[in-house]
């Protein structure tokens, strides 16, 4: 289903439910009544444009926003970017780990099936913590200030020199290494991991780690196709202005 | 595990995505690139020479010349045509296999099974037990070592504890030193306090 403006948001939560996190990741509360998506948008201030393009290409892996969003302020992407790396990191790994703690054996391996797990895990989550906060400090403040100087009408000559040494291209990194940790945790866990004595957990931690996969997967789906390229051209751009190379 | 790899050379956007489905139904399986202009299909055979290429018709007939040079250049590639319509067979010599759009559902997937196990035959998959050297270098890993110090240890060289390393991803479906660690510890090839 293609979601529009007139689409009420109760009916898009009905249709799919993965949808969820990504709504409220926009700052909007249940409660919505037959409100669609532009009345949500005006009442929450958020761009419908910029909504809509994020909601269809999470409900639709052939919906491809790559387009519109390069066509859209960086920064609105980026800010949402962030929100993302909130959700991930306060919402969703703490609660994965809690569930780890959770899970219980019976037999004397109990304490050394808890301890390694548990080990995995928080050195992944200081990974995502790492990964997200480099590019928090260093590469979102880097082609923000990109997209600032490409819109202004004079050149800025402390940027200008900034450009000599710094570019977005160095930043166009893969995040395989994240993705690899969470395909190896699933399987740990499906394959390896004896079974533990309640299973609703293990259960509820690959739902998990499956869904956090899929939100990460279009995170850096959005990085990696919409704001590393426009960035690069607007940095390009730049550096004909400042005849540099 | 290594995957049957394809490419999809079809226009129709709804044929495609119902062929996708239908390849992507099987775990063994893995679509490297949908083409849907026929000009792109030499350069993406090429570029990733994938196991089996299907191919509608409707575009060997766009550019049969060009379809056949590839087809006599690129010998692993295979080839499946699909059919919109019955048509004569003379073209049909030089393909591997034939999916028609008349085809029922049971019909296409043996077809594609077969397929599949031309490249992949059964029972290899099976084996997924690590050799007792393989065991030796996952406790090598475990224990925090580099490839070269692995090598040093059994007295093998770098690129063979690489293979090694391969082949033991592939079995296990683990690829981090951490995960492999935890795969260590699981199976008692480390003690947890050897761990690094």
């Amino acid at each position: 289903m293609l979601i529009t403006k007139k689409t009420k948001l109760a009916e898009v939560i009905h249709q799919n439910y993965h949808l969820i996190p990504i709504i409220t990741r926009f700052g909007i509360n249940f409660g919505f009544g037959d409100k669609n998506v532009e009345q949500i948008c005006e009442k929450y201030n958020i761009r419908q444009d910029f909504f809509l393009e994020i909601i269809n290409a999470f409900n639709d892996e052939d919906y491809s926003p790559i387009n519109k969003l390069q066509n859209l302020p960086l920064e609105i992407t980026v800010n949402y970017l962030l929100k993302s790396h909130q959700y991930f990191n306060k919402v969703k790994l703490p609660h994965i780990e809690n569930l780890i703690s959770k899970l219980e054996w019976i037999s004397a391996e109990n304490k050394k099936n808890k301890s390694i797990l548990n080990k995995f895990f928080i050195q992944y989550r200081k990974e995502v913590t790492e990964h997200t906060l480099h590019e928090e400090n260093e590469v979102y403040p880097f082609i923000i200030e990109i997209e600032k100087n490409y819109n202004l009408l004079e050149n800025n000559i402390d940027f200008s020199k900034l450009l000599e040494n710094k570019s977005v291209i160095k930043y166009a990194e893969t995040h395989d290494e994240l993705n690899t940790s969470l395909l190896d945790l699933k399987n740990i866990i499906i394959k390896y991991l004896p079974p533990s004595d309640n299973i609703d957990i293990t259960e509820q931690i690959l739902n998990e780690i499956f869904d956090l996969e899929k939100d990460m997967k279009d995170h850096t789906d959005i990085e990696n196709s919409v704001v590393i390229p426009v960035a690069i051209k607007m940095e390009n751009e730049l550096r004909k202005r400042f005849n540099l190379k | 595990m290594e995957k049957v790899s394809f490419i999809i050379a079809e226009k129709s956007f709804v044929i495609r995505t119902g062929l996708m489905k239908i390849i992507n139904s099987f775990t063994e399986t893995i679509i490297l690139k949908e083409v849907t202009e026929y000009k792109t299909i030499i350069k993406y055979v090429n570029k990733l020479n994938p196991d089996f290429l299907i191919i509608n018709l409707k575009f060997i007939e766009d550019a049969y010349d060009d379809i056949r040079k590839i087809f006599s250049e690129n010998i692993k590639t295979k080839f499946i045509i699909f059919t919109g319509t019955k048509k004569s067979k003379e073209h049909f010599a030089y393909f591997d296999e034939q999916i028609s759009v008349d085809d029922d559902k049971t019909t296409i997937l043996k077809k594609i099974q077969v397929l599949i196990s031309g490249i992949i035959p059964y029972g290899n998959e099976d084996n997924n037990e690590l050799s007792e050297r393989e065991k030796e270098v996952v406790k090598q890993i475990a224990l925090g070592k580099t490839n070269k110090e692995i090598a040093e240890e059994l007295f093998i060289s770098v690129h063979t504890v690489i293979t090694h390393r391969k082949n033991i991803t592939g079995k296990l479906g683990i690829k981090t030193v951490s995960g492999l660690t935890v795969y260590a510890i699981l199976n008692n090839i480390i003690e947890i306090n050897e761990a690094s």
